[in-house]
């Protein structure tokens, strides 16, 4: 048996997918691989596959991981070469790595993730840096930030997500637009999405944007915690 | 095109499910459209998930692609938000892959499933800037042309369409195609262009034909050109062996409806159900090799990753040595952890003993269809099953270890009486303690009715809909029925949806004007509950002073000219009438005598 991380982009073209479809693409890219996958047992035997965290919904990446295991010896070059090609246009595979068989599981390992959001006006109009570096300051300044989850049994749960916004800061590169860049606590431990995060800015925004912006979303990179300290996924491998 | 791509990716960022407007799946053909001689939108009127569903489709995309100069690309109906969008930003309707706009395609080819998707060719065509009038549309407008089961009886849509092919496309299409690029090139227009195109076997020119009526009943079909045949008979493919099949189909991105492999064991069907119009206008009956099926099977599951196989046909286990062909298939399978299903099931040992075969481990629920709860009634839409055979097949799944049991109902049969009614709510609760009995367990029942809708080309086009108001009734007697049945699951078609539905599989032409008219107040989607609008489609009628009920609800005689009397589907009217009789006389028809060309 072998057990194989890897890890990969994914470009604008397939950022409209959800989570759940990327897991069921890799599932299927992985079968027409021919590679011998591992499966679960039981009545419903799905691939032995997980992604290292949730990718949202209009996020492009770039250093994403997922692990699989297999029945047999599977070298890192014949993963690369069998399932490289299966996966669609918008996902490339950037490295593999053979992995310990008894190493924790890979979405217990990530606790952040880096995030950066661009708005994008549609128009010619153009959206003041200064509104977004004091709208983030207000969302910093706040202790308790509410969301409403769904919790068990149709209710509702409130929970406060200010602890999981680690860092908000906004960047202007010279001559381009505005980004924000988010440091946001990710994973089984609890986490908030950037999209949250995006929403709450506009809503302190105190003039709004300009009608029609939408954010364009990347995730940068993956974190794991090691001695309270935050480091790169990629060591973790 | 930089123009769609710039404004679409705004709207993508703004809407649900945006995948469903992204083309690109894995398995589309990439073609280049600037090198093709001719281009056709291949249309669905619904949502993405439902069209990506439909294996027609599949099977025309493919065949039609495979021919190198025609360029065929996809377009399904834009959500209600997308749409808003769309209108809002001025971007028309555009097609999948190419993101071209719809009106610049050569033709555009609507598939035509259900009656109920009518409002959302209308609103498409519309949404891609073609008038929906074909006597309005100009040179460069694209040829619109209508397939599928609908096209057997397509009147009400008779005056938007510039032409339908009945019967199978995947050879008749191509052709199509191809002449339309020679008559293009030869600068032919207009109703000569239309003319010509006639002459290929299955078109329907609707503009060459002309209803007459008298006293608001039909009496006839006028030929407008002389030249254009008497009757239109379908295509049908002669040889489904020497026919390709789409073996590496597209696979979305996002969940369709039905997400699976599927591979079609034959068409037609020798049960001869006489509400069935599936089994009649698919006759003569032709099924694919053993071979054929295996291969298929195994290049599908390769080119897509699919984990499950679906073993489609009306009636799959009717294939010969059905249980032969599963164990091949498993065979040739083997090591690819794919699960092989089968649509439904027939209330016999046989189909359960199959069932068996293809699930070894856990079993949730088998799905039934007996229609009829008394014998009598059975006997009267000819579904040859006494209440013991019934008993038997459900005491073989019990034994087996199923957990429950899927049941389709219908009512509103003609000759149904109160006691049939009943007779579904007692069928259910013989079965319920039964199984009971020998499981000592309780099981999971859900009971689905439906209300008997008559169809084109079947020995019941001549009855009548059941009105609504005692539709209404019939439900209620259920309902109060299954009050007292616990865990068990009772659900019903919208008795409103049905009564449209029937207006328009039994309608002629003089409905056009009311199906522009709902769709001009707002309808859309009609066969979702949460967009169906009942009250301002009984406003359409209202205004144009038309009685939906007439439409479904009128009993046709036998010497009635009726509104699809022009459209051959290949079995005639005689055999119907003579179906009609025995019907009433409660007389059941054999397989064999049904079709001369049976297995």
């Amino acid at each position: 048996m072998t057990r194989i991380r890897f890890s990969f982009s994914r470009k604008s073209q397939l950022k409209h997918i959800s989570h759940l479809d990327m897991v069921r693409l890799f599932h299927r890219a992985l079968r027409r691989s021919g590679l011998p996958l591992a499966y679960s047992k039981g009545y419903n035997p799905h691939p032995r596959f997980n992604l290292a965290a949730p990718l949202p919904l209009e996020t492009t990446a770039e250093e994403e991981f997922g692990e699989i295991f297999f029945e047999e010896e599977v070298s890192q070059e014949r993963f690369l070469k069998g399932l490289g090609p299966q996966l669609p246009d918008g996902l490339e595979l950037t490295g593999a790595f053979r992995v310990d068989l008894k190493a924790p599981a890979l979405p217990a390992l990530v606790k952040a993730a880096l995030y950066w959001a661009q708005p994008v006006t549609g128009t010619q109009a153009e959206v003041e840096p200064e509104a977004i570096r004091e709208a983030l300051r207000k969302i910093i300044s706040q202790k308790e930030i509410i969301a409403t989850r769904p919790g068990k049994k149709q209710k509702k749960r409130r929970i406060n997500v200010r602890p999981f916004i680690i860092d908000l800061e906004l960047n202007i590169a010279a001559g381009r637009t505005p980004a924000v860049k988010m440091l946001l606590k990710v994973g089984s431990e609890g986490g908030v999405s950037p999209g949250f995060v995006i929403h709450r800015l506009e809503e302190e925004m105190e003039k709004g944007l300009p009608e029609g912006t939408y954010w364009c979303l990347h995730r940068e990179r993956l974190y794991l915690e090691e001695d309270e300290v935050l480091r790169p996924l990629s060591e973790g491998m | 095109m930089p123009a769609v791509d710039g404004k679409l990716e705004a709207i993508l960022a703004r809407v649900r499910k945006p995948a469903r407007y992204l083309g690109n799946e894995w398995n589309v053909w990439h073609k280049d459209h600037t090198r093709a001689k001719v281009k056709m939108a291949l249309a669905f009127p619904d949502l993405y998930e439902v069209a990506m569903s439909n294996q027609g489709l599949k099977i025309l995309y493919d065949s039609v692609n495979r021919q190198e100069e025609i360029f065929m690309d996809r377009v399904f109906a834009p959500a209600v938000d997308m749409e808003e969008m769309m209108r809002e930003h001025d971007l028309p309707l555009f097609a999948l892959e190419s993101r071209l706009p719809v009106a610049d395609f050569d033709a555009v080819g609507f598939s035509l499933q259900y009656e109920l998707s009518y409002s959302n060719v209308l609103n498409m065509l519309n949404l891609a800037g073609i008038p929906i009038y074909s006597s309005e549309r100009r040179e460069n407008d694209p040829l619109v042309i209508g397939g599928g089961p609908c096209t057997y009886n397509p009147e009400p849509l008779a005056p938007f369409f510039d032409l339908f092919l009945l019967g199978e496309a995947e050879e008749a299409l191509p052709e199509l195609l191809n002449k339309l690029a020679d008559l293009k090139a030869r600068g032919i227009a207009g109703n000569e262009l239309l003319f010509e195109l006639s002459s290929l076997e299955g078109v329907y020119v609707p503009v060459f034909y002309r209803p007459v009526y008298r006293d608001g009943i039909l009496i006839g079909m006028e030929r407008t050109d002389p030249r254009a045949p008497a009757v239109v008979k379908k295509r049908a493919v002669k040889d489904l062996d020497s026919v390709p099949y789409p073996d590496a189909p597209i696979v979305p991105y996002i969940q369709s409806i039905h997400d699976r492999a599927v591979v079609e064991l034959f068409r037609g069907c020798r049960r001869g159900c006489r509400f069935c119009q599936a089994g009649f206008v698919f006759r003569p009956v032709r099924r694919r090799s053993r071979e054929k099926i295996v291969e298929t099977a195994q290049r599908i599951i390769r080119s897509t990753g699919y984990e499950e196989l679906s073993l489609s046909s009306l009636s799959s286990t009717d294939y010969p040595q059905i249980d032969r062909l599963i164990n091949e298939i498993n065979e040739a399978l083997e090591g690819e952890m794919t699960r092989c299903t089968l649509p439904s099931l027939r209330l016999d040992s046989y189909s359960i003993k199959l069932a068996d075969q293809l699930h070894q481990g856990r079993r949730s629920s088998l799905t039934f269809a007996p229609e009829a709860a008394s014998e009598r009634l059975r006997r009267f839409i000819n579904k040859d099953l006494s209440e013991d055979e019934i008993f038997s097949a459900l005491g073989d799944a019990i034994e087996a270890g199923w957990q429950g049991f899927k049941l389709y109902f219908m009512i509103g049969l003609p000759t149904e009486k109160r006691e049939d009614i009943e007779a579904i709510v007692t069928m259910c609760r013989d079965i319920r303690r039964y199984f009971e009995d020998r499981a000592k367990r309780k099981p999971k029942i859900s009971v689905s009715v439906a209300t008997f809708v008559p169809k084109a080309h079947t020995p019941f086009q001549w009855e009548p809909q059941l009105p609504m108001s005692e539709v209404f009734k019939r439900q209620q007697i259920l309902r109060d029925g299954f009050k007292s049945m616990p865990g068990v699951d009772l659900s019903w078609h919208d008795a409103e949806a049905s009564l449209l539905e029937a207006v328009f599989a039994r309608g002629d032409r003089s409905l056009a004007s009311a199906l522009e008219k709902a769709w001009r107040l707002g309808c859309r989607f009609d066969g979702w509950s949460e967009h169906f609008n009942f009250r301002l489609w009984e406003q359409a009628f209202f205004e144009l002073n038309l009685d939906a009920e007439n439409y479904a609800c009128r009993r046709y005689s036998y010497d009635e000219v009726l509104p699809w009397d022009h459209l051959h589907c290949g079995v005639g009217k005689e055999f119907f009438i003579r179906e009609h009789r025995r019907a009433m006389a409660e007389d059941f028809t054999q397989g064999e005598s049904n079709d001369p060309d049976s297995f």
